[in-house]
């Protein structure tokens, strides 16, 4: 049965693995020159010890790749390509019929099932596996300067995408199983994923885990630097100077002169939040791609 | 010893349509059985049902003494299934075809499959997608016969073949079973065609078992008569009366006779059984008819 699955998935293995060789093939090179700007200007002390200079020098680093920084954004999309590409072998047996040849050779549906769901969700955790490592390397000079919990890192690295690259693959599963129609199956699953995923960037991940609330006075407390700031008000003399949210606090701002006198009330997660963050979200996804799987084995297995 | 196949009072269902309804019938071992009837019959669904690709509404289904879903990883090493649109990888070889056979049966007979395969002349290296339908129906029946199974059921297996390969077909199923001993079951609406190969018959009609038996024993019994119009009713109390046609003066009636015909008034015919399986056809069309009309 390992075999048959496996010459099965063999088309859609190796697509992904194609994926994966050419994103390897774009972010090593973009990655050594990050890695060699960022340690030829010793940006990594810069960020301890904050001389003068390296205002000037960090300015310069998020002007050269930013732009990069922003196209990998995009990356996004390939747990939820993988994913639903892996669920194929699945659905075009139930669409060509071929499940009826499995079906009454000498296995169970079940040990069937199993070498059918077993192989892809195997492969689904190697490839995110293998792209988390990648991308944990690549973002490392980013992440240092900005923190963690901007989206670009977040999504990329930790955890996360384990459970993304299974949601996909349940979701194409569990309309699969349904529809019956692989490429219908395929293209509306990709197009949930990708909802679900700006669900959860926009509206749900900011209170996976409860928010830090602080009050101060000229300068802000430590867990404030690379915080992903959900909501804070800025006011001198009881007028409000500032209002807003959306972005990463930093050390330095908001310390200009005319702040002086500004008390700053800020709901954030702090840096510290990462992994908590991290392991809510990947729970999530995997929770959800699991449900859906199971959904799609038990649907397989009442085939009449 | 149990029967090879063995259902009683079996449905099937779907949403609120019948496609099976009240199946009783008993198929020996070793017999060779035709399973006749239109289209929408619910041949296929009783084929499925045997090797339990379906579950049964109402009544049960036995193969070789066991519930094919229950005891499935018993009764399926023992059981044959061809389905109608022979299906097989398309992507895969020939040879990698006869590998899948090997890996998902512990029973599997490699060198009677490479020996059918050659004698065959079909091209291991060849994909399944680039063969001819003939071809194809050879290579699904080459996994189903190298099983090595005590019941084959062949689900309309020469529907889609043309007539030569039709003929090669049904000629490598009676090779088959002049080899080794094993039940074959197979539903076709083709009635010329399983006369050379069957031995038994069974017609289904609107969902119902109509009539089951040896073909030997279902010629014997079955007669035309011919005779008055008014002495129709002896006959039909004494026998079953399939199809009765009233002309002027003289009355034609198919009969199923119970033990011998003797009455000097009524001329006795013989048929053949393409005959009779089109009169128990047309009978069910009727009926159909009626139960629209009404």
């Amino acid at each position: 049965m390992i075999w048959l699955s496996w010459r099965l998935q063999r088309t859609e293995t190796l697509v992904v693995l194609g994926v994966l060789v050419l994103l390897t093939a774009w972010l090593v090179p973009t990655g050594l020159n990050m890695w060699d700007a960022y340690q030829h200007n010793s940006l990594g002390a810069c960020i301890v010890h904050a001389a003068p200079r390296c205002d000037v020098a960090i300015g310069l680093f998020r002007e050269r790749f930013g732009g990069i920084s922003s196209l990998a954004s995009w990356f996004n999309l390939i747990p939820g390509l993988i994913g639903v590409l892996l669920a194929v072998p699945l659905v075009s047996d139930l669409e060509n019929g071929t499940y009826r040849l499995a079906w009454t050779q000498s296995i169970t549906r079940r040990r069937w099932l199993l070498g059918k769901v077993g192989l892809p969700v195997v492969a689904a955790l190697l490839a995110a596996g293998g792209m988390i490592a990648l991308f944990s390397w690549w973002r490392t000079p980013t992440a240092h300067l900005d923190g963690r919990l901007d989206s670009g890192v977040f999504d990329t690295t930790g955890t996360v995408m384990l459970g993304y690259t299974v949601f996909a693959l349940g979701l194409a599963l569990a309309l699969g199983v349904v529809w019956r129609r692989t490429v219908a199956a395929l293209a509306v699953g990709f197009v949930a994923y990708f909802a679900a995923r700006i669900m959860v960037d926009f509206k749900v991940r900011d209170h996976l885990v409860g928010a830090v609330h602080a009050t101060w006075r000229g300068r802000p407390p430590a867990s404030f630097t690379n915080a992903k700031v959900l909501n804070m008000i800025a006011t001198i003399h009881g007028h409000r100077v500032i209002s807003g949210g959306g972005f990463l606090g930093g050390g330095v701002k908001f310390q200009a002169p005319n702040f002086k006198n500004a008390i700053f009330h800020a709901v954030y997660q702090p840096e510290s939040h990462f992994w908590p963050l991290q392991l809510t979200e990947t729970a999530l996804f995997l929770g959800l791609g699991i449900l859906l799987i199971a959904f799609a084995a038990w649907r397989v297995l009442r085939t009449d | 010893m149990t029967a090879a196949l063995e259902t009683h009072g079996l449905g099937k269902r779907y949403g609120s349509q019948w496609a099976l309804r009240e199946c009783t019938l008993e198929i020996p071992r070793g017999s060779v059985t035709a399973l006749v009837g239109p289209n929408g019959a619910g041949k296929t669904t009783l084929l499925r049902l045997a090797v339990g690709l379906t579950r049964p509404s109402a009544g049960s289904v036995r193969v070789l003494g066991l519930d094919p879903h229950a005891d499935a990883a018993e009764a399926l090493p023992r059981v044959g299934f061809l389905a109608q649109e022979h299906p097989l990888y398309g992507g895969f070889t020939v040879e990698e075809m006869l590998r899948v056979g090997r890996e998902l049966n512990p029973g599997w007979d490699d060198d009677a499959a490479r020996a059918r395969i050659a004698e065959l002349d079909l091209p291991l290296k060849k994909k399944v997608r680039s063969l001819s339908g003939g071809q194809r129906a050879q290579v699904a029946l080459t996994l189903a016969l190298a099983k090595r199974p005590e019941l084959l059921l062949l689900d309309e297996p020469v529907a889609s073949l043309d007539p030569l390969a039709r003929r090669e077909f049904l000629q490598s199923v009676l090779e088959a079973v002049a080899e080794r001993e094993m039940t074959v079951v197979l539903s076709s609406h083709i009635v010329a065609d399983l006369e050379r190969v069957c031995d038994h018959l069974v017609i289904l009609a609107t969902g119902r078992t109509q009539l089951a038996g040896s073909i030997e024993d279902i010629v014997a019994s079955h007669r035309v008569l011919t005779g008055p119009r008014d002495g129709a009713e002896d006959v039909t109390r004494m026998h079953e009366v399939v199809r009765e046609s009233h002309a002027e003066r003289q009355t034609t009636l198919l009969v199923r006779a119970n033990g011998h015909l003797y009455d000097s008034r009524w001329t006795v015919h013989e048929l053949d059984l393409e005959e009779i399986v089109l009169a128990y056809l047309g009978q069910d069309a009727a009926r159909r008819r009626q139960a629209v009309a009404s």
